[in-house]
Order: C-alpha cells, then structure tokens, then sequence
C-alpha cells in the first residue's frame, strides 16, 4: 500500500498542477490506496481438496480528478488512473476529465464546508501490518478447530468453507473549496465459516469481525469449532409443514433483511427515483415504536471505522429510524442537493416540500467489491456500521420464550425484494442454525434448506412481539457494512417447504 | 515465467494473466446527463503453486497497474514484485499444509487434491469482433444517445418517475502465459446498453431494469443488433419498450396466485434465468464440490461422489442444456482463464444429467476432461467456474401452440428478481409480466408475479419446448469471494410447464 504521507503529497502536488489549468473553475482530487487479502477454507473430507485455497489479494492504488469547467457551473468531468502517482499522470487524467465532460444542470459543485477539518484521527489498526503468514495460519487454525471438533464424531460429508479477509484502505482528498488536505486509513479482518455434515444434512456457522491482529488470531483459535460444533447440534434436522409461524429471527437474518430490503429504501437517491420502499413516509412509523436504526462510523466496537467520508466530510452517526419514526436518510452530496431540489419531493417523503428537510451528505463512499475505498468510484451512499437497537429489549432467552411455538430462525440465504425494493416483498430460504420453538424453548434443529420464506418488510418490522436488548455484530456476503443487530420475534411469517435436493 | 520457475526452489507451476482495457461510458437520467467516463487501465494476476507430495501450497497476487504498463522496466518491476509475493504466499501455504498433514494424518487424507494434470503449451492469438473501434467512439455520440434515450423515456408521461440510462464500449485484451509454455492473446470487445424505469399510476407502481448487450462495437447497442440467437433492438427503441411495459404494469393490479400448482408457459427471457440458476450455477464444478458452499451454496446435481444425478432423469426427456462459449453470446470466448479451450458442455441431454462446467483442477478431482470454464471478471482477481453460454436447447414446437393448448394457465413474460435454495433445489423467480391465459388465450396482465418450484419437480414436468431460441445478455452475475461481478448470456425457448405462482 502506498504510505499516507506519499498519498498526501501527491494530492497536494495534483492539486496544484489542476489548478494551473486555465479551463478550470473548481476541482477535486481523491487517491486511494487499498488491498485486500483472503485465504479461503475448502475442506471436504470425502473429496480432493486445498483444505485452503490460495492466499490471494487484490491491491488497488489510483487517483480520481473532478473537474468544473469555468464555461459552465454545471460542465464537469472525472477520470481516473491506477497505479501511476506522477506528474505525466495527472496530466493524462486531467486531459482525459476535459473529454469526459457532462452538462448536468443539477451539479451541485463540490463540498465547501468546513472549510478546514478540526483535527480527525484515523485509525492506526496494527491490521494495516498484517503479514501474509498470519493470515493463512488463522485460516488453517480455523481448519485444525473444525476438523479436531468433527474427528471426535466419526461422520461422513465433512465440509468446512469460509475465509479469514483483511481489508485495509487509505485515501487522501482535497479539492478546491477545502483549505487542507484530508487523510484517512482503516483496517479490519472478517472471517466467516460454515460446517457441514452432509451425512446428518447438518450445517453450523460462526463468523466474526475484527481490528486487531490479536483478536483475528483469537477468533481463529474457536470459529472452526464454534461452527462444527453448532453443526454437531443440529443432525436430521425437521421439515415443518408450510403456513404462518410466530418466528424469531435471529442476528444474522435481521442483517440480512436490513441489507438487502432496508438500508437500500433509506437513501436520498432511492427517495429521488422513487424506489424506495418508504415512499411518502418521511416522518412517519415504519417501523415497531421500539426499534431504532442508525449508522455510525465512529463505533468504538465496529468493525468499519471511518474519520472522514470520501467526500472530504467528517464521519459521523446517522439515525435513518428512531422510535420506529423515519427520521433520516444516508445520503452522499450529490443526491442530498438532488432531492432538495426535485420538484417531486414533497410527494416523494410524503410532507409539504418546504418542510422537507435537507439531508447531511455523511455516507458519501467510494466503495468497491469488497468494500474499501476505491480510486475510480463515484461517491454513493453507504453505511459503515449499521446499528439496530431495541427500546425495552429483553434477553435473547426470554425473547424465544415470548413466541411459546414457532420457529428460531438463525441463518437465511439469497433475500431478496423479489417485487422491487418500493414493494417490500422478500424472499429467502432457511440454511441453517434453526430451530423449531416448543414452549418457549428450542426444541428440534430445522434441517438446512427446508423452508423458504415469503414475507414482507411490514410484516417483520411493523409489530414485533419482542426484540433483544443485545445488538450481535452479524456479516451479510458481499456487504460493504458491519451489523450489530438484535434478534427479533415477529408474527404471522409464512413459510413454504422447499423439496429435498435431487427429489 | 521460466526463468522465475527455474529460479526459485519448489515452483511446480506458474502463471501470469495480464490485461489491457480501454473504456468508455455514458450515463443520463430523466432526460439530463448524468455521467461520461474514459479509462485506460492494466492489470496483472499471478498464480504460483510450490511444493511436493499432498503439500502444495497456492499462491496469488493481483494487482492494477494502470499506465505503469505503457513503461516496460516498471511493469517487469511491478510483475516480477507480485510473482515474489505469490510465490512467498504459497511457500507459507505449503508449509502449514505440510504441519497440518503431519497432525492430523490418516483424517487429512483429502487434502491431497488440487492438483491438475501437465499438458501441451498452447500458442494462439483471437482478435476482437467490433465495427466500430470502442477507442474511436467519439464520446459525444455516446452521450448523446444516453440522453436522447432518457428524454424519450421521460417523455412518455408523467408516470414515468424516473429513469437512467447508461451505455458502455470497452475493449480488453488479454494475455495468458505459464510455466507450461503456454502463451494466449485474446481480444475481447464488449458493448452494452443498461434501462432502469419505475412508473407509478394511481397506487401502483413498476420498477423495471434490463439490459442489452453484444461481443462487439457499439453499432450494435446504437443500431441494434439482428443476429438470431442474441438479437437486440437499438438503444432508445429498447429503453423505449421497457418504459412502456412498466406504465403498463404500473396500472395493473398485483398477481393474486391460485393456492395450488397451475400450468405456466414461459417465455425465453423469464427461462434465461431459470438456465442460468437452476442449470448454470448448479453446473459449476467448484459449487458441486462444495467450494462455494459458504457462499453462493452447493448443488442440487451433486450431493456425494457416489450419491449424484449424473447418467439419472432431471428433466423431461424433451428438456435439454448446455453451456456453449463457442456461441457469439455474451459469454463467448475461445480459451478460458487456465488457458483451455472452451467447449460446449451438455449439461442434460434429453432429461438426462451429463456434467459441469470445470477448471483444471475440479475436472482431476471429478475424473474428466478440462473443458475450459474457468474464468476471472477482472484480471487481477482469480479464476472462478463461469457460465459463458448456457441455455435450454429449443424444441420444435411453435410458442402460440403451446398457449394455444392451455385451457386454464398462466403466461410468464420476462425475468426480474431470483432467489434460490442452497443447492438451486427450488427457486422463486419473480417475472415482470404474467399473464392468465383462458381457453388457449392471453389474458388479463397481472404484475407482481413470480415462479415457485423445487427444481427437479420443475423440470420433469416440462411437457413442451419452443422452436424460439433466444439468449440474453446477463450483466452481472456475482460469485466468490470477494464478489465477481462476470457477463454472460443465457436464454432458452418458451417452456410449458407446472409450477405455483407467488404474488405481491
């Protein structure tokens, strides 16, 4: 990765080379400097295998130019380079922005406040420093846990899958209204596993997100057996006949349903091409009064730490529920000043459009793939970690216990707004860590891949029967945010059986 | 490569995958600009294994280097740097598998796989299809085109609440060498043209997104395209459409789906997703053999090496698929990620299961031939088993006489949403328009509507195939991880068979 001082520099010496160009009215540079590294877990103990694939990475180091032409307030161009940080390059861009411009008469210009940040402090995480070496020994860590755990049991069909992920970005931005030059770096692991015992049609998994290289290390030593050992608990599992189920579901399926059906409806760009599944309802209860959502990049236990946007704005808290009320919306800067000035707006958030409020552009990223920063993205709007909370949350015990019988819910897979996100229909399928609830206790495992869900989010969100007091940080595949989320025990889910694979 | 190989102890095999790319883009919404792009850009990955015996050790680098590539000594500077951490990666690999073997023995046995079989260096050089050089498209035209297409979607009434409209050119070329001699040019030139449309009328709404594309210049996203098995209108003629089905289907009420199974014919469109998730994906090798299985799930054609549907009935003996790079689809190439030549696959053959898309190294762990499916979205990420081509083969029956046959069903038109079961054993997949059809007719559209089977079910009970092939450009299928986001085509004839209807 390329050091902050050298992104720093270069920044500066961009800056100063744009804006010698006489064409040129406003500007803005954004380099990025990222890797990420996976060393991926392929046990099977009844097929040929790595036990773990390669260890690969990714690195992606580059710069960004926007430019605003002095013929038009509204003539702006963008291109970007990789891997090239010298003058010649910036000249190339440059020139290559200057072809690529657009006249969009809602260009808002670029941020201008605060002028000059007070002091951030970027995260110094030692992840940054991770060698290659501990990442692949936690890897085959996990393996030596969920393997040692499956030995004991003397079963056939053995899968272990997941991987152990480092993820590691720096940016450095400046642009023409801002009077310093703003810097950030984060660094966090992930590592998901999933057990299988094909024989028993048994699955378990664990997962985990982390800052440190101890606690990657720490997580190493007990996912694999964590996972095989949920697995072990959950052998011939049932198949429960298809109607409504009182149904709690549990972290990860609570995250699951926020990133694909929730956190999608509550940006400014989903209210502007009215696609959001909250149309018209800004202010109003859309969710349990005691529930409340919120992002926040300054977390202390999250696992995405952000001290600036990538759009040079400090990070801090958004609150898009509070009380069940829709308060607020992630937005970037772009389509904040958008939606302020859509002609539409009052019919888009559902109140007169002199009280629409505007939107701070505080989830302005420039995300890839996997989640970093990256030089050649335009900012969108994106959380970091997205935090569910419950007003009268009671233990994850007692939460079960309120539902009497109906079905724990612990893994769903593929959810997604099967009518469209405006509609708030979803569906998925159960995949594993559930259970059938008999008298307020778990009774039977559910066998992986019995049931698929078909539901809506009103019907999850809207009454609740209860919620945990607990927020578990849960990952959701192919997210770019962390969650910290409650189980919550909902009404009337319908559950359809899916026939058993090959019949 | 050679020298590196012969340089460095234990290196058993090597490659280098190296790309240039040129862009360029064009984006407007509701009838203003929106975005215009040009890249350049370069990129490399590296694949060392080192070892010997069951302890092999993998190692991987990727990297984008941008115009560092246009600077010989630099870019040999940046390889070589990615070559020593690939190889250093699969040296600590090979280390820890070897102290793995050495605890757990007997019970590790498995971990022996991953290897595949030497063969012949390859030498070949594919050029680029295209009329119109993406790197001479004048970026007005594309921006313009964007925009008059938005503003004609626009244009149509103020129940159209939004709408985007983004086009791209690029061309990449490819180079693939390896320590087994091998070295492979291969030139790709890609277009592609994106519609995103929600209308709402009175309570309803639509949002409606589609995509057209071809392996070739832009004239044929600007023109439209009329080669039979992937033809696509021009840009604004499509856009156009689409924004006219969702007004359409904004006005109409919401699906209400009988509680029982009912009879449905499928269109090509809503069946270029039914092939490429309860056929493509479950026909990866590396998702058969539980790869996948923490991500995108296993496969419903593959449980054991003894308990599997290859050689069994999965179908009706009138439904077959393949997958076929060979086919200028959106997934065409001639030689894969590995360096193998990409062949047709049959995957079920008259009802019958016959196999999988596989890389090298999943075709010595299932005993086959290579046949040329492995493949990386981006050069510097590896290579993953990818669909290129894969569709249900056609009948010969004409699709008004399979309508015309039903006396009480449902006319499924156009895929929109899927969501699948862990090993693609059932499916909901939810279309843009159904239609009843009564006594052999059309009928009343509904919106809102989606297919729900258990696969196998699905398919043993197709009772007749269209005559109308047709393929559709697939944008963005995701797998691995991180994500890869690959294109490729999939399509089929209209269908008839019997499934449950999900609503709104």
């Amino acid at each position: 990765m390329i050091p902050a001082s050298e992104l720093k520099s270069f920044t500066r010496e961009a800056a100063a080379i744009v804006a010698r160009d006489k064409d040129v009215a406003q500007f803005e540079i954004y380099c990025a400097s990222g890797d990420n590294r996976i060393a991926r877990l392929n046990y099977t103990s009844d097929i040929p295998c790595r036990g773990v694939e390669e260890l690969k990475s990714h690195s992606a180091d580059g710069f960004q130019i926007r430019i605003v032409t002095r013929r038009n307030a509204h003539e702006v161009g963008t291109a970007y380079e990789a891997g090239d940080f010298s003058a010649e390059a910036i000249r190339a861009v440059l020139a290559r922005a200057h072809r690529s411009t657009i006249v969009d008469p809602h260009f808002p210009g670029f941020p201008a406040e605060p002028r000059k940040l007070a002091t951030t402090k970027s995260e110094k995480s030692d992840l940054a420093r991770a060698s290659d070496a501990s990442l692949v020994d936690a890897a085959w860590s996990i393996l030596r846990g969920a393997i040692g755990a499956f030995a004991r049991a003397q079963h056939r069909g053995l899968v272990v899958g997941g991987d152990v992920s480092v993820f590691r970005d720096r940016i450095a931005m400046a642009n023409s209204n801002f009077a310093d030059i703003r810097t950030d770096e984060s660094a966090h692991f992930s590592s998901s596993v999933t057990a299988l015992i094909e024989s028993l049609d048994a699955k378990g998994t664990a997962s985990a997100v982390g800052r440190s290289v101890a606690e990657m290390r720490r997580v190493a030593a007990r996912l694999g057996l964590d996972a095989a050992g949920r697995a072990l608990g959950m052998h011939h599992g049932v198949r429960p006949e298809a109607k409504p189920y009182r149904v709690v579901l549990g972290p990860q399926p609570v995250a699951e349903i926020l990133n694909y059906m929730i956190l999608g409806s509550l940006t400014t760009g989903a209210f502007h091409a009215a696609s959001s599944a909250y149309h018209g309802k800004l202010g109003a209860e859309v969710m349990d009064a005691r529930l409340s959502l919120f992002d926040d990049p300054v977390m202390r236990s999250g696992a995405v730490i952000r001290a600036i946007t990538c759009e040079g704005f400090p990070a801090k808290r958004v609150e898009m529920i509070r009380d069940g009320k829709l308060v607020g919306l992630m937005s970037n800067f772009y389509d904040s000043h958008r939606l302020a000035t859509d002609d539409e707006r009052a019919e888009k958030l559902g109140m007169p459009a002199e009280k629409v409020p505007i939107f701070p552009a505080l989830n302005g990223y420039r995300l890839g793939e996997g989640g970093g920063r990256r030089f050649d993205q335009s900012p969108g709007s994106s959380g970091t970690n997205i935090v569910m909370k419950a007003r009268a949350g009671i233990e994850d015990d007692a939460v079960i216990r309120k539902v009497r019988d109906g079905l724990y819910i612990g893994r769903v897979w593929y959810t997604y707004p099967i009518n469209g996100q405006r509609a708030g229909d979803f569906t998925c399928t159960v995949s594993g860590d559930s259970y059938v609830i008999r008298g307020g206790r778990l009774a039977e495992p559910i066998a992986p891949n019995a049931l698929r869900i078909n539901s809506n989010i009103e019907n999850v969100f809207r009454a609740i029967i209860a919620a945990g007091k607990r927020s578990h940080s849960a990952i959701v595949w192919g997210s770019s945010e962390s969650f910290h989320v409650p189980a919550i025990a909902c009404e009337g889910i319908t559950v359809a059986m899916v026939g058993k694979a090959g019949e | 490569m050679s020298r590196f190989a012969r340089a460095h102890r234990g290196v058993v095999y090597a490659d280098l995958r190296f790309e240039v790319m040129f862009h360029r883009s064009g984006a407007a919404t509701n009838g203003e600009p929106r975005d215009s792009t040009e890249t350049e850009s370069a990129g490399f990955c590296l694949s060392v294994h080192v070892g010997a015996g069951a302890a092999i050790g993998h190692g991987q680098a990727g990297a984008e280097i941008g115009r560092l590539a246009l600077n010989e000594k630099k870019m040999v500077a940046e390889i070589g740097r990615g070559l020593e951490e690939a190889y250093n990666r699969a040296r600590i690999s090979a280390r820890e598998k070897a102290a793995f073997l050495k605890r757990f023995g007997a019970r590790a046995g498995s971990l022996a796989g991953g290897a595949f079989e030497p063969r012949a260096p390859i030498r070949d050089e594919v050029a680029a299809v295209y009329k119109q050089d993406p790197r001479t498209l004048d970026p007005e035209d594309l921006k313009r085109i964007t925009l008059e297409a938005s503003r004609e979607v626009k244009g149509l009434g103020r129940d159209i609440a939004f709408n985007a409209v983004a086009a791209t050119s690029e061309l990449r070329h490819e180079l693939f060498a390896s320590t087994e001699g091998s070295l492979i040019s291969q030139a790709f030139a890609f277009s592609q043209g994106d519609v995103y449309v929600v209308a709402q009328s009175g309570e309803g709404h639509q949002e409606s997104y589609d995509t057209i594309g071809q392996q070739r210049g832009f004239e044929s996203i600007a023109e439209g395209w009329r080669e039979e098995l992937l033809a696509n209108p021009s840009l604004s003629a499509f856009a156009i459409g689409l924004a006219k089905e969702a007004q359409e289907l904004a006005a109409a009420p919401v699906l209400k789906p009988p509680d029982r199974e009912v009879i449905i014919v499928t269109d090509p469109h809503f069946n270029a997703l039914v092939a490429h998730e309860i056929v493509g994906h479950p026909c990866e090798a590396d998702r058969a053999l539980k790869m996948e299985a923490a991500y995108a799930g296993r496969s419903w054609l593959l449980r054991t090496a003894t308990d599997n549907e290859i050689g069994k009935p999965v179908g009706s003996s009138l439904l077959s698929a393949v997958s076929d790079p060979t086919l200028y689809g959106y997934g065409h190439y001639r030689y894969d990620h590995e360096g193998t030549l990409g062949k047709r696959v049959a995957h079920i053959d008259h009802g019958i299961f016959r196999g999988f898309m596989n890389s090298r190294a999943t075709a010595t762990a299932l005993g086959v031939e290579p046949n040329g499916s492995a493949r990386a979205a981006e050069v510097y990420q590896v290579p993953l088993i990818r669909m290129s081509n894969t569709f249900f083969m056609p009948g010969e029956t004409l699709p008004e006489k399979i309508i015309g046959e039903v006396e009480h069903g449902y006319y499924v038109c156009g895929h929109q949403i899927p969501s699948i079961a862990e090993s693609r054993e059932n499916f909901r997949i939810s279309a843009r328009r159904v239609y009843e059809i009564d006594h052999g007719r059309i009928g009343q559209l509904y919106r809102s509507g989606s297919v729900m089977a258990d696969s196998k079910r699905f398919f043993m009970s197709v009772d007749a195939v269209g005559n109308d092939l047709s393929l559709v450009a697939i944008p963005n299928c995701g797998k691995g991880q991180p994500m890869q986001v690959k294109r490729m085509s999939n399509g089929g004839p209209t269908l008839r068979s019997r499934a449950y209807l999900g609503g709104g």
